[in-house]
């Protein structure tokens, strides 16, 4: 039986134009802690473009190796970091790719990342076929993989997900 | 960082004349109306508002479909009063009458041998019938596109059905509910085991079965496909691939044998639009069972007030919400109807959502990257003429499937054929 009222309802006026103006207005504070990893020297040079802009807890690295449950990154200024330390309070890592040669640590990451419940974002940017096999790496741990040839995905992916 | 800054909010849900948007928009053929509403020659007259641009729709002795400018060029009184009649469409007020290019042919009031009426020519855009649709171009005549070649208004008419619906927000906000395949599992999850347009299909067991979809997010010539994929049997996905063709088409992922549904969202003005839904079968035609459910609001259509486009469930009753029905697992919302499930919380973000309030999570991305694809498409246009995707017939010559596949493969490899209009040939679904 239907307990719907006929009059005008809350959520009716709730959703008017002019009601609109008293929703609660605070600030949403960042929440997400991002690790940006790029897979492969073309993507190295897309992360630090992205570095260059201005984030909130987004950190950036390229891969050197990782294999399953450790490995090296490096930060973008050189120092390498275990893959252990950087994902130590993360939520959510994006790595990007323009090709193959980063299918081994795509895959690594994308397991590691599963194991420890972190959501895993790709961008393969490019026509899609150069990177087939990082791809394929990708798929059984990415939330999302982004086919793009437009650069500008990674960063409204990044300024959407509030890192 | 706000998640979209608000000049590029307004930029995407603003389509009044003059604005980016609105200039995309007019580059485009879109539904103006369904042809059911001018169904004779000299038949009363219909009130069109799109894109903020307010126009009455008539059929003149001939045939012809005009769609001009509702005001008479005299006085101002709205042409929807107009008597259709004698090839024309005469103000009730003094007379002047117009034939369907918006051109004055008669001003009583000057003499028998009078030019003064040729001077008088009224806004009016091309109507043309396609399908079951009445469509228009709001742009520039010199760069009129094709005519639109979705195979949905080319199949026999038999094997089609479309219905409209008013929703009461920005259409931004309701198309952004068609390639965001994560929200079936839990919205529409009780009408993949009863409504009479989805159930029983094999596909519907793996949406079921697996509540956390993976996304692949790729482009198109004409826009973007979506990949949602689901576990199958073992060593297996279930593959839903939703294409969108820009700016406002899009198509549900088939199941079974079931027609195949979609959309067209067509903004009325900035804080209303409407919502063409379709269901068509690409080889054979719509059983009378099939029809009839179309017609009673199932699948994707809606029970709308007799002799209005407004749903019966609307904001003003609460969309009829039945919590008993909600605890009894009928509906996931409490809503009936797939329609209704998503207008009625499409339409409580407000007229106009705020983005730049919004949390969105990586399953977002087929969001992100439609709005990132509109807003460069609109400032291209702008500033360098470039004609935007979606305008070419050949980029909407799409489908949408649902395929399993092997884990290893890619569903954009697989389904290349799968995904492109192939006349006499089913769709590919599960």
């Amino acid at each position: 039986m239907t307990t719907a009222s006929m009059h005008l309802s809350e959520s009716a006026r709730a959703a008017s134009a002019s009601e609109s103006r008293f929703r609660i207005d605070v600030p949403i504070a960042p929440a997400r802690a991002a690790r940006v990893v790029a897979l492969d020297d073309r993507a190295a040079s897309v992360v630090r473009r992205l570095a260059q802009r201005s984030w909130a807890h987004a950190r950036f690295y390229t891969s050197r190796e990782v294999r399953d449950g450790d490995g090296l990154l490096h930060e973008l200024d050189g120092p390498t970091v275990p893959l252990d330390e950087v994902l130590a309070g993360t939520d959510v890592v994006v790595v990007l790719a323009t090709e193959d040669g980063g299918r081994a640590a795509a895959a690594a990451i994308g397991r590691i990342c599963g194991r420890r419940g972190i959501t895993t974002a790709g961008v393969i940017l490019g026509d899609g076929f150069e990177a087939d096999d990082a791809v394929a790496a990708l798929r059984p741990y990415a939330r999302v993989l982004l086919l793009s040839a437009d650069e500008g995905d990674a960063f409204e992916l990044l300024t959407a997900l509030r890192v | 960082m706000a998640v979209l800054r608000k000049d590029i909010n307004e930029l995407l849900t603003q389509t009044g004349p003059g604005t980016p948007m609105g200039e995309l928009f007019r580059q485009y053929w879109i539904p103006a109306l369904l042809a059911e509403e001018l169904p004779e020659d000299d038949c009363p007259p219909v009130r069109v508002k799109l894109l903020s641009e307010r126009m009455v729709a008539f059929r003149d002795s001939e045939g012809r479909y005009g769609l001009i400018d509702e005001f008479c060029a005299h006085r101002g009184a709205s042409l929807w009063f107009g008597r259709n009649e004698g090839s024309g469409l005469r103000c009730p007020y003094h007379g002047w009458k117009y034939d369907v290019t918006g051109q004055c042919i008669e001003v009583p009031s000057e003499a028998d041998n009078s030019s003064f009426c040729q001077n008088v020519q009224l806004t009016s855009y091309p109507l043309v019938k396609i399908g079951d649709v009445l469509w228009t171009h709001m742009g520039d005549a010199a760069t009129r596109p094709p005519l639109p070649e979705f195979e949905w208004v080319h199949v026999p008419a038999e094997q089609t059905y479309t219905s409209k619906r008013w929703q009461q927000c920005n259409w931004l906000q309701a198309f952004e509910g068609g390639i965001d395949s994560s929200h079936v599992t839990f919205l529409h999850s009780g009408g993949l085991k009863t409504d009479p347009l989805f159930k029983g299909a094999k596909g519907n067991e793996y949406n079921l079965n697996d509540t956390k979809p993976f996304f692949e997010v790729a482009d198109s010539v004409g826009g973007l496909f979506v990949g949602a994929r689901r576990n199958a049997e073992e060593g297996q996905y279930y593959w839903r691939i939703t294409p969108w063709v820009m700016p406002a088409f899009t198509m549900v992922p088939p199941r079974g044998d079931h027609p195949v549904h979609g959309h067209f969202w067509v903004p009325i003005d900035d804080e209303n639009c409407w919502t063409y839904s379709f269901d068509y079968h690409p080889v054979r035609a719509l059983t009378e069972t099939e029809r009839q459910a179309m017609i009673d609001g199932h699948g994707v259509h809606s029970k709308n007030i007799p002799g209005t486009y407004r749903p019966m469930a609307n904001m003003d009753n609460d969309y009829l919400i039945d919590r008993e029905a909600q605890k009894r697992g009928e509906t996931y919302s409490g809503v009936a109807g797939i329609a209704m499930q998503d207008a009625s919380l499409q339409e409580s973000m407000g007229p106009i959502v705020d983005r730049s309030k919004e949390r969105l999570v990586p399953a977002d991305s087929g969001i992100i990257k439609a709005r990132q694809k509109l807003r460069k498409a609109a400032i291209a246009l702008r500033d360098e003429g470039v004609t935007p995707p979606g305008v070419d017939p050949a980029h909407q010559r799409v489908r949408s499937a649902a395929v399993v596949l092997p884990q290893a493969e890619s569903f954009l490899d697989s389904c290349r054929d799968a995904v492109k209009v192939t006349p006499g040939v089913a769709q590919t679904s599960v």
